[in-house]
């Protein structure tokens, strides 16, 4: 898991400059990579995938609160990142659950019983769906 | 098929309320999990979205909120799994499911509350629950 979280890290910072030995669509890709690090790193990772679906934090922050913004219950103006579902948004262990599955549903996803007892808080959410590989 | 695996071959026998509580969670997301299948056999697509039935399904369940007898908890869950099995296999229709979980009972109480004018509040209480 660690490593999974150090490898674009490290990825970014190795550059591959398009040596003239390489195929021309490779050095096509490579030099158009070597510009973009992160495109780069996915490239290297997974040259062939057609799972490109890599969901960029901003993104997933944005959508988990726009499931929580269209639960009837939750007052807008206290929603933010941060928020304790109970606690802040007053919502009761019911409510905690329907967000859960409203997550669930969101990002194509299914959370096992155990992981989905501990998401009660909207950090713990955005984390476990950031570290989530098949979250879409 | 589902229905055959979705039935309860042991009777729910919960030892504590906790486990009951824990019982209703697993049955909500039972349910939740259905509503795609629902809302394609019975073409609901347009008529609501899935939030919507999640929503219903939650204001069912906390309808018996007051309950704290775990033997009346699995008795109430023996109940809405039956529902869940029949409607997920078809038996009702679309009407049904329309009438009970899109309109519910607040569109039913709102048609008849201009007609009958001297509706008291008992009876509109009676109609929401059976505990007030």
């Amino acid at each position: 898991m660690a490593a999974a979280a150090l490898r674009p890290a490290i990825l970014r910072r190795i550059r591959l400059s398009p040596s003239p030995s390489f195929s021309q669509p490779f050095a096509a890709a490579a030099a158009a990579a070597a510009s973009h690090p992160h495109a780069l790193a996915r490239w290297l990772s997974r040259p062939m995938s057609s799972h490109d679906a890599h969901l960029t934090r901003e993104e997933v922050v944005d959508r988990v609160l726009d499931v929580l913004k269209s639960h009837p219950k939750v007052d807008l103006s206290k929603v933010n990142p941060d928020a304790h579902f109970e606690k802040d948004l007053g919502l009761d262990s019911l409510d905690t659950v329907e967000v859960v599955m409203a997550i669930e549903e969101e990002f194509k996803l299914e959370i096992p019983d155990r992981e989905a007892d501990k998401i009660d808080s909207l950090p713990l959410a955005i984390e476990y769906v950031s570290n989530h590989p098949m979250a879409a | 098929m589902a229905f055959t695996m979705r039935a309860v071959k042991v009777p729910l026998n919960s030892a504590s309320l906790e486990e009951a509580r824990h019982r209703v969670f697993d049955f909500f997301k039972q349910a939740c999990r259905s509503i795609p299948t629902i809302m394609e056999i019975y073409n609901l697509e347009d008529v609501v979205t899935p939030a919507q039935l999640r929503s219903s399904i939650a204001k069912q369940i906390r309808r018996n909120q007051e309950v704290t007898n775990p033997k009346v908890i699995d008795m109430l869950l023996f109940k809405g799994m039956e529902e869940l099995n029949n409607i997920v296999e078809h038996a009702k229709q679309r009407h049904h499911v329309i009438g009970q979980y899109v309109i519910g009972e607040q569109g039913l109480v709102k048609d008849t509350a201009s007609k009958d004018q001297g509706g008291s509040e008992f009876l509109k209480k009676f109609y929401t629950s059976n505990y007030f």
